[in-house]
């Protein structure tokens, strides 16, 4: 995963911050050496961008993200200061001493001031920080650690060994302070007075050119409204929207062509029309939250247009850092190789805010049930939709198991899956990209109905549903044995289910959002009629369901204490249902 | 003006017979008194006596923030024998304007300390000691002065402060005074500094007196109307590793020089290059003068800057103007009292600074203004009143206050209580 900068439009505002980092560098009381204002003469962003790696990504949303990243620098910047200092040590010794008990020397203080000019230089920077963006709020930019490596420092006394030595030890230790202490506050105003003309952030979430083009195939039948798609959901007029060349679109933090999709989803609220686009790749953060409220009319809205982005955002994110903390889930499955990353991702239990908190608030009261119906999975294979989906769940990486996480990572392909490819994921090596592209393709392709829940894609296929409109209600969960595996699933992994919150598959309110799930399950494969199926996507995800089973029943064994749990959600359902597979 | 507490230590000097101009320190005191006097920053009002030949105690109360203040003591041990009430003092005594150096001394004539003391001739051994407390700010100066020898001074200035690194610091001096030259050698433990200073007297030696008028001039250097010195310093850290060097020359014209008294002096910092040049003359027995030109050599920033102070002396009264009128013209006639003293100074940068001070009643009174004239919207800078009154049994007060553009004036209240 890597970020993409226009490095221009920071360097073209260099005289805003020229004058912040004047005014700044002067409010602080100056030492008595330095005689005159510290004027900040040049300030060059220099032409490479920093290189940020994200490590963690949470609370993502069209106008907020929060992340953590790793961000180092090596560039050419260079940062010259003016100012005048005074030469003699006596008058800045004494002019800072009571005059009472002063030698009051004749003339021997008398000063003598010297213009000095200090150029920074060969900045290396390197350290984890913490960036929340906010529209409304502008930027914010902590560094978790000094971020300051090394340094050189140039002065009109270099040819003074002693005096450039100490130049360069003050001067990087009051660089540290100013990184740690005074740069968030700079970049903080620099951007409530950069962005709240835009709606963009200038630093790019944009997907890297590789997952532009992997970028899971949208349904034509959502986009059909706005513009011309190929089949694999690109617009196909130039691409501005999404193009290809995504290293020149940097300020697409959202994809272009969800976003057309929200607006078509807005618009079509407001009027009688009975057509509702719909939004693939998507999780909605009121699956988590709905659960909380009876309202379910809210959801509707509210997650489609709120977690759409963030989700595939926190997806993109999510599967590359933690891609690597796969093989503590290797063992249980290949196909959750993928995913494992947050099931052991420990340290971020609340670093998601989608659904996180939700479901941890419910955890300790009901439980909810939402229930991603995996039992279709058989044809589903959709490791990496659950990947992407369960990536935005910190609590799926909740230490509550890592067989649970395991599980739910098996559960989360196939619910994802049934959402639509939510994820990006075909990206991340671990994910079956082939399989997803290819199913996606296919069901996307031969089938552009809208997507249903999980719960019901089986048993109602959307096709049956004439109102396209994402309804609160739900299809009636599907008794049948594909449920039932995921049950027991659904219970252990109360972490995971931060991504199954959103889903709609829930047990308790039957008026999930089914949006939702419709939207983005537009085209899974259990629609039975929807699917597109080669013969390769169907033995896949075959294979998904006997391993899925087979987690099911794993868990089961483990972890009976949550069975109670699910009872509730049970008879809710009528009891004869397996249990579901994600309980909030 | 100088403060009460200034004035008793002068005094304490001047009885204890130690010649303050004769040290490399106040090479440039007539230019610094009439150039650089301090200007009252706000209204502080001072109440001091001299409670006993002995004892002396001071009392401010100043505006700085909210209100400031601060209380002294001074105790000395040799009788200080001066008038007290702020109706007697003499206002010349006070001020500080263009000094006239007073004649070397020779170390022999300080035997006239000596007293008696179980039958042994010793050399008096004065002390004094002085505190001050500064209370809004907390900090305490204290001040021990010693008189070793005839020739030998001890001089300790504490200051206890929180917010001075260490607390606070002492300052140790010893003076050596031997007519012809001078030296000190001091002491800081702030950041450890060491200095010594040294002057030496051209010309007439006090050692081996020789009559100055009528002897012919040895020497270029010996001008008998003139005393010229020079004087060097130095000041070294070990802490900081810094220090500093000056060395200085002047040139002053003695009483019984014919003409317009003047001084003119020198000061060199050859490590900064600076160089400073005054020149100070007394134009009439109420009027002088004096300029200041300041360069530095490496940075070429130069200044200069201009004073002059007016005395005002008392009418004589209609009652003696009969008498005043049978006076010669030719007759020398002591100089009526002063009144007031109006000092002002203007420097290149528009600067101006102004300075009344004069006897009002029972007080004594300084009100000052300072004014920047290249600043148009602000042109008054600070103003303030200082009253000082040391009756030993009156308490009066007032105060005037223009601060700014606002021009108030604070109603003044007073009374006396019956002096002794």
């Amino acid at each position: 995963m890597a970020f993409n900068f226009n490095w221009s439009p920071l360097i073209a505002d260099t005289d805003r911050v020229r004058e912040m980092l004047t005014s700044s560098l002067n409010k602080s009381p100056k030492p008595p050496i330095i005689v005159d204002d510290i004027i900040v003469n040049e300030l060059n962003l220099g032409s490479t961008p920093p290189e940020l790696e994200i490590l963690e990504v949470g609370d993502l949303a069209e106008d907020k993200f929060r992340g953590i990243f790793k961000m180092s620098y090596t560039g050419d910047a260079y940062l010259t200061l003016k100012t005048r200092v005074q030469a003699n040590p006596l008058n800045t010794y004494l002019s800072t001493k009571p005059s009472f008990a002063s030698p009051q020397p004749l003339a021997a203080s008398s000063g003598l001031t010297i213009p000095l000019q200090i150029t920074l230089s060969d900045i290396r920077l390197s350290g984890f920080v913490i960036l929340v963006f906010s529209k409304q709020k502008g930027i914010t930019l902590v560094f978790r650690n000094d971020p300051l490596e090394s340094l050189k420092v140039s002065s009109t006394f270099d040819s003074i060994p002693f005096v450039r030595d100490y130049l360069q030890k003050t001067i990087e230790s009051q660089l540290r302070v100013l990184f740690m202490e005074d740069l968030p506050a700079i970049i903080h105003r620099l951007s409530l007075r950069m962005f709240s003309p835009e709606h963009q952030s200038a630093e790019t979430h944009d997907p890297s050119k590789a997952n532009t083009d992997e970028r899971a195939p949208i349904d034509p039948f959502a986009s059909s409204a706005e513009q011309p798609t190929d089949s694999f959901g690109q617009p196909l007029e130039g691409g501005t929207l999404f193009s290809h060349d995504a290293p020149s679109e940097t300020y697409a933090s959202f994809s272009q062509k969800n976003l057309l999709r929200l607006a078509a989803l807005t618009e079509s609220q407001r009027t009688l029309s009975l057509f509702t686009p719909g939004m693939r790749d998507t999780v909605y953060r009121a699956w988590a939250s709905s659960a909380d409220r009876n309202d379910m009319s809210n959801g509707i809205s509210t997650p489609l247009h709120r977690p759409t982005l963030s989700r595939i955002q926190s997806t993109l994110g999510s599967h590359s850092a933690f891609s690597s903390s796969a093989p503590s889930q290797a063992s249980e499955t290949p196909s959750v190789h993928s995913r494992p990353s947050l099931a052991s991702f420990p340290s971020a239990p609340t670093v998601y805010s989608l659904g996180s908190t939700a479901s941890r608030s419910r955890a300790g009261r009901k439980r909810k049930n939402r229930v991603v119906n995996l039992r279709k999975e058989k044809v589903e294979g959709d490791v990496s939709d659950m990947a992407s989906v369960s990536s935005g769940y910190p609590e799926s990486a909740n230490p509550s198991a890592t067989g649970s996480a395991e599980a739910s990572s098996h559960e989360d392909p196939a619910a994802v899956a049934r959402e639509g490819e939510i994820n990006t994921p075909p990206r991340s090596p671990k994910k079956k990209v082939g399989f997803q592209q290819s199913s996606d393709t296919t069901r996307l392709g031969a089938d552009s109905r809208r997507p249903v829940t999980p719960r019901n894609s089986t048993v109602a296929p959307p096709s049956d549903d004439d109102d396209q409109t994402p309804r609160a209600s739900m299809y009636l969960p599907i008794p049948d044995e594909q449920k039932t595996p995921q049950k027991p699933e659904a219970r252990p992994s109360r972490q995971r289910l931060s991504r199954n919150q959103t889903l709609p598959d829930r047990v308790k309110p039957p008026e999930l959002p089914r949006s939702a799930s419709d939207l983005s399950l537009s085209s899974l494969p259990f629609s039975v009629d929807g699917s597109s199926g080669g013969i390769l996507e169907q033995a896949w995800m075959m294979k998904m369901a006997n391993e899925i089973a087979r987690k099911v029943a794993e868990e089961k064994v483990r972890r009976p204490a949550w069975r109670s749990d699910d009872e509730e959600g049970y008879g809710r359902r009528g009891g004869a249902e397996a249990p579901p597979a994600y309980v909030s | 003006m100088l403060e009460f507490m200034d004035y008793v230590l002068t005094a304490f000097h001047a009885q204890s017979r130690w010649n303050r101009d004769n040290s490399y320190a106040s090479l440039t005191a007539t230019a610094a008194n009439l150039l650089d006097f301090p200007v009252p920053n706000g209204i502080r009002l001072h109440v001091s006596a001299l409670s006993s030949a002995n004892f002396a105690s001071s009392y401010t109360l100043g505006s700085r923030g909210v209100v400031d203040g601060s209380l002294s003591y001074l105790y000395t041990s040799l009788g200080l024998s001066i008038p007290s009430r702020s109706s007697a003092l003499h206002l010349g005594n006070l001020v500080q304007g263009y000094r006239h150096l007073a004649a070397l001394q020779q170390p022999e004539n300080l035997r006239l300390n000596e007293i008696l003391r179980n039958g042994k001739k010793e050399e008096r051994r004065d002390a004094l000691l002085y505190g001050r407390l500064y209370l809004p700010t907390s900090s305490l100066e204290a001040l021990y002065l010693r008189r070793i020898s005839a020739t030998r001074l001890l001089r300790l200035a504490c200051v206890s402060d929180g917010t001075l690194p260490n607390g606070g610091s002492i300052l140790a001096v010893l003076q050596n005074d031997f007519g012809k030259y001078s030296t000190e050698y001091l002491y800081s433990t702030d950041s450890s500094l060491i200095g010594a200073r040294g002057l030496y007297n051209f010309g007439y030696d006090p050692r081996s007196p020789d009559k100055p008028s009528g002897r012919t001039p040895a020497h270029p250097w010996d001008h008998q109307g003139g005393r010229l010195s020079a004087g060097a310093e130095a000041y070294f850290s070990p802490m900081n590793k810094s220090g500093g060097i000056s060395t200085g020359l002047r040139f002053t014209t003695l009483p019984i020089h014919t003409g317009f008294p003047y001084t003119m002096t020198l000061t060199i910092n050859p490590l900064m290059g600076n160089l400073s040049s005054s020149y100070a003359v007394k134009a009439g027995p109420n009027l002088a003068f004096c300029s200041r030109f300041d360069f530095n050599v490496y940075s070429y920033e130069s200044d200069v800057m201009i004073g002059m102070e007016l005395w005002q002396r008392q009418q004589p009264s209609t009652e003696v103007s009969w008498a005043n009128a049978l006076l010669r013209s030719d007759w020398k006639r002591a100089e009526a009292d002063p009144n007031g003293v109006l000092k002002a100074r203007v420097d290149n940068h528009g600067k101006v600074g102004l300075l009344w001070e004069c006897r009002v009643k029972e007080l004594l009174v300084s009100l000052g203004a300072g004014f920047d004239l290249k600043k148009r919207e602000r042109m008054l800078g600070n103003v303030g009143v200082e009253p000082a009154s040391d009756p030993p049994d009156a308490i009066i007060f007032g105060a005037y206050s223009l601060q700014g553009s606002r021009k108030q004036i604070v109603a003044e209240c007073g009374y006396n209580l019956a002096s002794k």
